[in-house]
């Protein structure tokens, strides 16, 4: 075992809360300018409208930061909550984090939900919430002692440079004889290097006796982290049962607990096969309906995916349990053991592999013209270890190579790299370069909206075209599905208050491939009821797969399919039994509404979040070039014909492009009108007055942000 | 016989995914079914062939992302 030292600065005991339905009513702030911890309590008004989990993390961020503060500005704060419902041991995706601060990328606030043992074993310590701010001097560790009622800022020296070690020394070093007390949150070298740094929430896998990793990925978070100084935060606690939250009605807790696990045990196996092979299912079925990304979302579809989806990585994924929280039947957190890299520090040595998911066979795989299941394990592992996020590595490298495709960037720009789409060793080794921060990957490690503007004024490259193809909306790359098809989907990315990721509104099937939302009226009520309800999973500290990825066997006879309305029952249970607060479906809507809406103010407080933000590169919504639109022309030239009743008779295919283009757009425009509409807001996508006063998050400093903007 | 959903239904030569799906109620949420193991999307329905004894499995996919 590496020796690590670790300088005690400051130590506090406390005495630890003790928790009542879900809640300790206490938020723990980290200033690390000062070395002080700070604990507050958390006030019965902000507990009833901002719920927990996101909310608490918004609010907490809200109050730390002004309208100019940057990601690295010391006022910047990373919060890390669970809800009251995490940490339910045995409740499928019951043990989620969420993390938020203000992205490098997009200025804005960024949320990122993760697995791991972190959040339940945090509130379990005493804290609802956490709240790191300010920027230490040298490398800090910060450790949450739950067992000991301690709080403890460490300096240290002599730690491994990079996530993959970093959490299994720290873990064993804090409780080396019960490693499973311990969960440890790091990044890695890239962090500090690029925009896009991913923090890793470990756990003790008990079974293979050792320590794994999920990712809170998106937005750079990894990246603030390290400018902090903060090697890592450290959650020590002992054991955990489903009575630790000290749930209100703990008979009615059983039998939701029960219900919801035992039915995915059943029809897991039947469906997606998630314990088995993760969401690697999503590989073929993506591919055969033209929606998984090819070549930097150019294509939706490539003859050898089937080579990089689950019948594949079923056969390679390490056998045993995988869940990233404890009981949770879907257990779709699948690793492969052994793995030796063929590039890189960990070259030729055995390696275990947290992964890889869907976005990242997708984005690092496809998106590249990688078809590779060996490669994107590769990728998959130095992301991780270097603190890097998949999604954003992916989709920036896939925009470069379409770049270099098209002569806007060359060798000479490159350092002699060929990054032609496919080219393996030069994905691995501008991935290499960005944990270094070292040449051409520097670059790209700034993300698509930088690079964009870097190529334009400093290599000459074409910024219309580049502005087409990026992949990015609001500062933040892409997630892994093709929009061109479902005008639903284009909305649930470019009108994601984040940026374009699917945790909001997942709409392809039910809009491109099932046609159930034909009117611009039916699409806003999907991107109202979606975020809605996918954002309370983010309030309680809940991952969503359990609602709709294994849905009960009589689910389509009921009359509205696509919300799972047996699961959104038992969701209402379990948030009575916990709480106390008898809910209802509808309930739960309304807890994600205000935040969402204060989400959304918030955004507007650091400059954003107005109609010009909700904007889409084209090849989002539409083909970009002659190629792509004759790739497709059959189905082009129909809607040209029937939809939008144009005479293409005479029309080269360049002429089709340009009219598609306009008639897309012009769509998409129409949507945003019937989605502001819906939401409440005005023309130019901000919460009204009346909205705010009906969900009640009329505070001061809201209306003070509204009447800036020209609403009171 | 072939099997869907685990109910027994009688095997016609040159049967279909499609074929099927025509005698059967409430799948408009069917995308994508498990023929003998392997994922078959729904673009793929009225072309594959479903051999006798074949196992089939209806994926209620609402759900992505």
């Amino acid at each position: 075992m590496n020796q690590i030292n670790l300088k005690e600065i400051k130590s506090i005991s406390y005495e630890r809360a003790k928790i009542k339905n879900g809640y300790t009513d206490k938020s723990l702030r980290v200033n690390l300018d000062a070395n002080d911890i700070i604990i507050n309590p958390i006030e019965e008004n902000i507990k009833n409208k901002f719920i927990g989990g996101k909310g608490y993390d918004l609010w907490l961020m809200w109050n730390a930061v002004k309208g100019s503060t940057r990601w690295n500005d010391p006022e910047n704060a990373i919060c890390i909550s669970s809800g009251p419902l995490g940490g339910t041991p045995g409740y499928p995706g019951g043990g989620k984090s969420i993390v938020t601060s203000i992205s490098p990328l997009t200025g804005a606030p960024i949320d990122s939900n993760v697995g791991g043992y972190f959040g339940p074993y945090k509130k379990f310590s005493g804290f609802d919430v956490i709240q790191v701010d300010g920027k230490a001097k040298k490398d800090t560790i910060i450790f949450i002692d739950g067992i000991e009622n301690k709080i403890k800022i460490f300096e240290a020296t002599d730690l491994p440079i990079d996530a993959y070690e970093l959490s299994d020394v720290l873990t064993r070093h804090f409780d080396e004889n019960k490693p499973v007390n311990v969960s440890v949150v790091t990044t890695g070298p890239g962090a500090a290097n690029t925009f896009f740094g991913c923090l890793n929430f470990s756990w003790w896998d008990a079974g293979r006796k050792r320590v794994r990793y999920k990712q809170a990925g998106r937005g750079g978070i990894g990246t603030v982290f390290a400018d902090k100084k903060v090697k890592a935060i450290v959650a020590r606690c002992g054991t955990i049962s489903m009575k630790s939250n000290n749930p209100a009605d703990f008979e009615g807790l059983k039998l939701v607990t029960k219900s919801h696990s035992k039915e995915i045990k059943e029809l897991d196996p039947k469906q997606n096969r998630m314990s088995l092979v993760g969401t690697t299912h999503l590989v073929p079925i993506m591919n055969d309906h033209d929606c998984l990304p090819v070549h930097n979302f150019k294509f939706g579809s490539h003859p050898q995916s089937r080579i990089i989806g689950e019948e594949v990585y079923e056969h390679i994924f390490d056998k045993g349990y995988d869940g990233c929280w404890k009981g949770c039947t879907v257990a779709c957190s699948h690793g492969v053991k052994d793995f030796s890299p063929f590039t890189g520090p960990y070259r030729g040595q055995k390696v275990f592999v947290d992964g890889p998911e869907y976005e990242t066979i997708a984005g690092c795989g496809s998106s590249l013209g990688i078809f590779d299941a060996h490669t994107i394990l590769e990728i998959n592992f130095y992301c991780d270890a270097y603190g890097l996020d998949t999604i954003s590595v992916g989709t920036s490298i896939a925009f470069v190579m379409e770049c270099f495709e098209n002569n806007q960037i060359t060798m000479d720009h490159t350092g002699g790299m060929d990054l032609s789409f496919g080219n393996r060793f030069n994905a691995l080794e501008i991935i290499h370069q960005m944990a270094r921060g070292e040449g051409f990957g520097a670059i790209v490690g700034k993300g698509i909206r930088q690079m964009k503007q870097i190529f334009a004024k400093d290599f000459g490259a074409d910024a219309a075209f580049m502005q087409d193809i990026g992949m990015e909306s609001k500062g933040l790359e892409f997630s892994e599905y093709m929009t061109k098809e479902s005008l639903a989907q284009q909305g649930g990315y470019g009108l994601a208050l984040k940026g374009p990721q699917h945790d909001e509104a997942w709409l392809i099937f039910l809009d491109m491939v099932h046609n159930f939302m034909p009117t611009f009226e039916d699409k806003a009520e999907a991107l109202h009821w979606f975020p809605m309800f996918r954002t309370w999973f983010g309030l309680c500290g809940l991952c969503k797969l359990p609602w709709n990825d294994i849905v009960p066997e009589d689910n389509k006879d009921t009359l509205e399919p696509a919300k799972v309305t047996k699961h959104l029952g038992w969701y209402a249970d379990f948030f009575s039994a916990v709480t106390g607060r008898k809910s209802g479906p509808d309930d739960l809507l309304a807890m994600s509404e205000g935040v969402y809406n204060f989400q959304r103010i918030f955004n507007l407080k650091m400059g954003y979040g107005t109609r010009k933000h909700d904007t889409l590169p084209y090849r989002a919504v539409g083909p970009v070039t002659v190629e792509e639109y004759e790739s497709r022309q059959e189905r082009y030239d129909e809607q040209l014909k029937e939809k939008y009743s144009l005479d293409i008779s005479n029309m080269n295919s360049r002429d089709k492009v340009a009219a598609l283009r306009q008639k897309r757009l012009e769509q998409y425009e129409l949507l945003k009108d019937a989605v502001y509409e819906r939401r409440g807001w005005n023309n130019n996508g901000i919460p009204t007055l009346a909205t705010v006063k009906r969900l009640g998050i009329d505070f001061p400093e809201v209306l003070e942000v509204l009447k800036k903007n020209g609403v009171a | 016989m072939i099997e869907v959903d685990e109910k027994q239904m009688p095997w016609f030569p040159d049967m279909t995914v499609a074929s099927v799906f025509e005698t059967l109620d409430n799948v408009e949420f069917c995308s994508v079914v498990r023929l003998n193991g392997k994922l078959v999307s729904s673009p793929k329905f009225a072309e594959t062939i479903i051999p006798d004894n074949s196992k089939i499995q209806l994926l209620p996919l609402v759900s992505g992302g």
